[in-house]
Formats: structure tokens, sequence, C-alpha cells
């Protein structure tokens, strides 16, 4: 397969394999991420809710109580004792009692004449008919002023209750210092940022503000107005510059002042960055992975695939080399057996020369000079040749014979032994040492000895031949080696450090009439008779070599 | 003695004509034949102890002209002459009764060797056939004359 094609293969299989498990993952995430940061929003805006409900309610209950503590006075107290300044210094010291945020308390008539009093200044005989909260006092019966800040310095506010008594109307007045409210939502911490503070209808702060803001001023920020009749408003915002906020506001005191209860917007949901940091962390490594894992085995499948497809390229050239083989094996014997008739003539005419020649000299009309002795040597040379040719069809013929093997039954550590003790006379003369290794239990074969010990033979013999070539007369060592292989098979490896093969050659080794002895040292058969004989056994024959090193043919044969 | 007569049969001419003059030179008495059927042919007319026959031939293959000589002329000694890829069929017609087998390209000298053998071999038997006969004549010669008689 082309290189391309692979990367197209890669390609495909790597995308896949990212994209497919990527899309449920991070949807998974998403959904996950949302329904969490959902819960997480929900419930810290239902908290905030909570306090500023709770605060409210605080509050509320506070005026409510000053309020009823002035409205228990018309209803205890005969409006004839009130007027006298001890009853009234009495009442303030019962009063001080219950709460101490009662500073002064004043008592009028309609007209709005200080009747009595009893506090720190003297304020007896001041008219307040004209004043707003003594209108509105008259009017609705009850008055919570705003607060302000008093002659102390004091942060003030004053509850007024008029009542109706035999058609004279009075009413009671108290200043009530607002500190401890202003401590109630003072002490309203929420994480690093969150506060509470109060707010009167005009936006001026009835209560100190710990992000900055004193009492009586007016924050820079407009806040959106809450509708009258929801009861708790939380919204989002932000003053140009600054930090958003989340708000959670409130009526409270009829609507006259405004709770408000506010965090800084990263602070109230830093609960939702940190859940988001193990989910970030989650989503790289769950990425990290699938990513990892899709170049691993892309990489690992199509290095498989170029291993599959070129074990099975090599498998292509080997079956079109064995069929090539036997196709040349099937041409060559045809060819040799057709020469050896002329081979057949040639020799004939060469006798009848022979005898020619010589019946020619005993008439006398040829004699024996130099010339006669040259063509007598060229003859010879012929004859020779003849022998030659002989020699090669008969070995073509050899390797081309299909038919009559005998297998029978032998065990190849016993034979490999008597094989090798052929050759070793030779060795020694040529200063090589065969050594063999052999397994200890038999290994049984079903093959033809003799053609066995052919093709050992000529291994042996070319192992010596590339140990001289490569050595000269210093010698080298053959080694045989024979082990059962785990795949049923048995394996004769030959090896020797001799020359080695060119990696030219490598691929032309078992080719007939290949060969890199001299002329008329090699007929190029020998290693390709060797492999039809291997081959007819039901085996396989390979080689291994290194130039300068040497070689190792090894020889696999089926068990039996 | 009687001089050794032989057949050369092949379907190549040359070879025919040379090796002919060659033992002919050497005194041998040379018949030649293309091909079985010729060989056969010749064999009913003619008196041949050697018959050199290559087994490769168009027509009439050499073992069925071997067979067919064997059934027909006994007495007749067959040489095969063969190629290395008929060693098979060299087998087959030294089982179907012939003497020897030569290998081509053969030597001249090689082919005179086996056929003098094969000669030889003949002459022996025909020989053993003459004592057989001789005895049984000086055995009983009344037989002899019923022999005659019949």
């Amino acid at each position: 397969m082309e290189t391309s094609e692979y990367n197209k293969v890669r390609n495909f299989i790597l995308v896949s394999m990212i994209i497919v498990p990527l899309i449920p993952f991070f949807l998974a995430l998403l959904v996950g991420n949302h329904s969490f940061s959902r819960s997480i929003e929900n419930m810290t805006i239902e908290a905030m809710e909570r306090i500023s409900e709770d605060h409210r309610q605080m509050i509320e209950s506070f005026l409510d109580e000053r309020t009823h503590d002035l409205e228990l006075i018309f209803n205890t107290i005969d409006l004839s004792d009130l007027v006298q300044p001890q009853t009234l210094s009495s009442i303030f010291q019962q009063l001080q009692l219950t709460s101490s945020a009662f500073v002064d308390l004043g008592l009028f008539d309609e007209s709005g004449v200080h009747k009595a009093y009893h506090g720190p200044y003297d304020l007896s005989g001041k008219v307040y008919r004209d004043m707003p909260w003594f209108q509105q006092t008259i009017n609705n019966g009850v008055f919570v002023s705003d607060v302000f800040l008093g002659y102390r310095n004091v942060p003030h506010f004053i509850i007024a209750v008029a009542k109706k008594q035999e058609d004279r109307t009075w009413v009671i007045r108290a200043t009530v210092d607002s500190q401890q409210f202003n401590h109630i939502v003072r002490q309203i911490r929420i994480g690093k940022t969150g506060e509470a503070y109060l707010l009167n209808r005009q936006g001026v702060l009835q209560t100190d503000r710990r992000s900055g803001g004193n009492l009586m001023e007016t924050p820079q920020e407009r806040l959106p107005l809450s509708p009258e009749d929801t009861l708790i408003h939380t919204f989002i915002h932000q003053v140009p510059g600054g930090e958003p906020f989340l708000y959670a506001t409130t009526w409270l005191k009829d609507g006259n002042w405004l709770m408000v209860v506010r965090q800084e917007e990263s602070d109230a949901f830093s609960a939702l960055r940190s859940a988001r940091m193990p989910i970030l962390f989650i989503l790289l490594i769950g990425v990290g992975c699938i990513v990892a894992i899709a170049f691993g085995l892309t990489g690992a499948i199509v290095r498989k695939m170029e291993h599959t497809d070129s074990e099975k390229a090599l498998l292509n050239q080997q079956l079109i080399g064995a069929s090539r083989l036997a196709e040349i094996g099937e041409m060559s014997t045809g060819f040799a057996h057709e020469i050896n008739n002329p081979l057949q003539i040639i020799s004939a005419e060469l006798s009848l020369i022979k005898v020619l020649q010589e019946e020619m000299i005993e008439s006398r009309e040829l004699t024996t000079g130099e010339s006669y002795t040259e063509v007598a040597d060229s003859m010879n040379q012929i004859k020779t040749q003849i022998g030659r040719c002989s020699r090669i069809t008969a070995s073509i013929l050899k390797f081309g014979r299909q038919a009559e093997t005998r297998s029978e039954r032998f065990d190849l550590a016993a034979a490999i032994p008597e094989i090798v003790s052929m050759v070793e006379k030779k060795a020694e003369v040529h200063g090589i040492r065969i050594k063999h290794e052999l397994p200890n239990a038999p290994i049984w074969i079903n093959a033809d000895v003799s053609r066995l010990q052919q093709v050992i033979l000529n291994l042996l013999n070319n192992a010596m031949d590339a140990i001289i070539e490569h050595r000269g007369s210093s010698g080298g060592t053959i080694k045989v080696r024979l082990f059962s292989g785990n795949n049923g098979l048995a394996n004769i490896n030959v090896s020797d450090d001799g020359s080695g093969i060119a990696p030219d050659n490598m691929e032309k080794v078992f080719a007939p009439f290949f060969t890199t002895k001299p002329v008329g040292k090699g007929t190029g058969l020998g290693l390709s008779v060797c492999f039809g004989i291997v081959q007819q056994m039901g085996g396989k024959m390979e080689v291994e070599s290194t130039v300068g090193q040497g070689t190792t043919f090894t020889i696999s044969l089926p068990l039996e | 003695m009687e001089k050794m007569k032989m057949m050369l049969v092949d379907d190549e001419e040359r070879f025919l004509l040379t090796t002919r003059k060659l033992l002919e030179k050497k005194n041998f008495e040379v018949l030649t034949a293309s091909s079985g059927v010729d060989a056969l042919e010749l064999l009913r007319t003619n008196r041949v102890h050697v018959v050199i026959l290559d087994v490769k031939m168009p027509g009439m293959d050499g073992v069925a002209t071997l067979r067919e000589i064997k059934a027909r002329f006994p007495m007749v000694e067959v040489i095969m002459l063969t190629g290395h890829a008929t060693v098979e069929s060299a087998i087959e017609g030294l089982k179907s009764g012939a003497v020897d087998y030569l290998m081509k390209p053969a030597d001249i000298e090689d082919i005179i060797a086996k056929s003098l053998d094969a000669f030889n071999r003949r002459i022996d038997i025909e020989e053993k056939i003459r004592v057989a006969r001789m005895r049984k004549f000086m055995k009983s010669p009344r037989e002899i004359i019923k022999d005659a008689e019949l």
C-alpha cells in the first residue's frame, strides 16, 4: 500500500477515535457543569434571600416592639398622669429595662405642644404642629422616621404614636438609638465581600456600610427599584468600572426602607469557580487520555497493517519466486534433454575425427608435427567441454527431476553428524572446524535421506568455499545447528564466517544458473537444486547474510 | 568366432551415420534404423546380436520398441540409450529385458564396451544352449532321432 494511503487510513482512524468519544464526553461534562452551576447559583441566591428575609424580620420586629412599647404607654397609663414629668421619667426607666435603645420620651397634644419630656435635652414647650412627622402621626396613628444624626452625632430615628381620647389627640414620641439595628445589619457577613445595609426611599444610607459609605450618605450606585409587591428581589448590578454585585433587596417599614444584601458576584459564585476547576481538570485529563489512546492505537493499527501488508508482499514474492523457479526448472529440464542429443552427435563426430586422423597418419597423408599436437590438444579441449556440458545438463536434469523420492522415517539428530563427517576431512585440510549443536532428543522426520544429504553437503561445500575465499588458508568455523522449532518444524542452520553474500545477490542465490564462482567452477545450480529438493519435502529454505561476516542458511522441514 | 552385429536405433540421422562409420572402422557390422518400426522390420530380415536403442523417439518410443523386440526376437540383446531425465524409463527398460543402459552423451568406447559385454553374454547363452543340446544328444540318441522324425 502507498504511504499516502496509510496516512489516509491513519487520519481517518485518528479522527474517528478522537471525535467519537469526545462528543459524549463533552456532552456529559456540559450537562454536568450546567446543572451543577444552576444548583450552586440557586443555592447561593436562596442563601442570600434567606439572610435578607431573616434580617428584614429582625428589623421589622425591632421596630414593631418599640412601637408597641409606646402604644402600651397610652393603653396602660392615664393621660392625666402622663403629663406629669415624674411619670414620664418612671416610664422611661421602665422602657430602658426592656430596651436600652430609647434615648428620650416626649408627649404632645394635638396642637403639637410639648406637654412633657424626659431626656437629655430641654425641649418642653416647643411647638411641633407644622412638623411633617407630627402631621403624619396625626394622620396615620403611627410614624417611624428615617435615621438622622442627633446632637451627639449618634444615629437616631423617632417613633411617634397618636392616640384619640375624649375628642383630644395625644402623641407620644420616642427617640431611638438606631445603633442596635445598625449592629444587626452590620453583623451580616457572607463570604469575603457579603454585606447588608439599609436605604431609605431617597437612597440615603440608614446604616453604615462595611464596604464604604457612612450613615446618611448616599451611595453612588442607583439600584434598580424593586417592585413593591415582591418580597425579595434578587438581581445582578454593576457600577461602571466596578465589580458586579449580586443583590437581594427587600422592602421594610411599609416600603420606606430598603434592606440591601449584596455580595461581589465573583465571591458569591466562588463555589462555582472552585467546582469548575475539577471539571476543567477532568476535561483536560479526559481529552488528553482520549487523544493519547487514539494516537497510540492508531499507530499500533497502522503498524500492524504495514506489517501484515509487507508480510503479504513478501509471501507473494516468495510464491512468485517459487513458481518461477518451478517454471525455470521445467524449461531447463527440457532444454538440457535436448542439448544431450547434439552433444551425443558432437561426441561421436569427435571420435570419428580421431579415428580418421589416425588412419591418415598411418597412410602418411598426415604427419605428426607441431600442428598435429595443437589439433590434438584442441580436440581434447572439445572433449573436455563436452564433458562440462554434460555435467551441466546432468545438474539441470537433477534440479528438474520431480519424481522418484523415497521417503523414510529417520532421526535428523543422528543423520546430521554422519553427513558432516563426510566433509570433515576436506574441511581439516583447509583448517576449517565444523561444530555441531544437536538436541539430545531425536528429531524424527519423513524425507529422502540421500537427497537431504545432497542438500546439506551442498551447503557445507558452499560454506567451505566462502571461508576459503574470505580467509584463505587461515581457516574458519562452520556451525551446524539442529533444533525443533515451535511451529512443528525441524530447523537446520548452517552458518559460516566466510565472505557473506552481497545484498544485491541475496534475491538471486536460489535462482538457477546464478553463481559468483569463477567460470567453470560452479554451475549455479547447487542452491537452486537444494531449494527445489527442500520445497519438494514440504520445507522452506532461507538465507541470512552479512558481507564480510558470514552467511546462515536455514532449512525448515516439517516434523514427522 | 562370429563377428558382432549391431543395430543403432535413433531418430538422429547424423548420430546414426557417424556412429555407424566409427563402429565399422572398429570392424563391427552395423545396421541403423531411425524408428522403432524400421528396427523391427530390419530385425526380421537380418541377424543382429546387439541393439542400441534410444529411449526417446517420436512415434513408437524406446520402451515400446524394446518390448516388441523382446517379444519377437528374445535372443537379441538391447542396450538403452538415455538422457538423465529418462533414467526412469531406463529402469523400466531394464525391467522389460534390456541388458544395460548408456547415458547420453556416451563415448564411443563406452558404447563398444557395453555392446561387447552384451554380445559376450549373448554368446555365453548361445554356448550354454549348444551345450545343453549336446548333452541331450549324448544322453538319448533315440530322442534325437525322434526329434528328427518329428
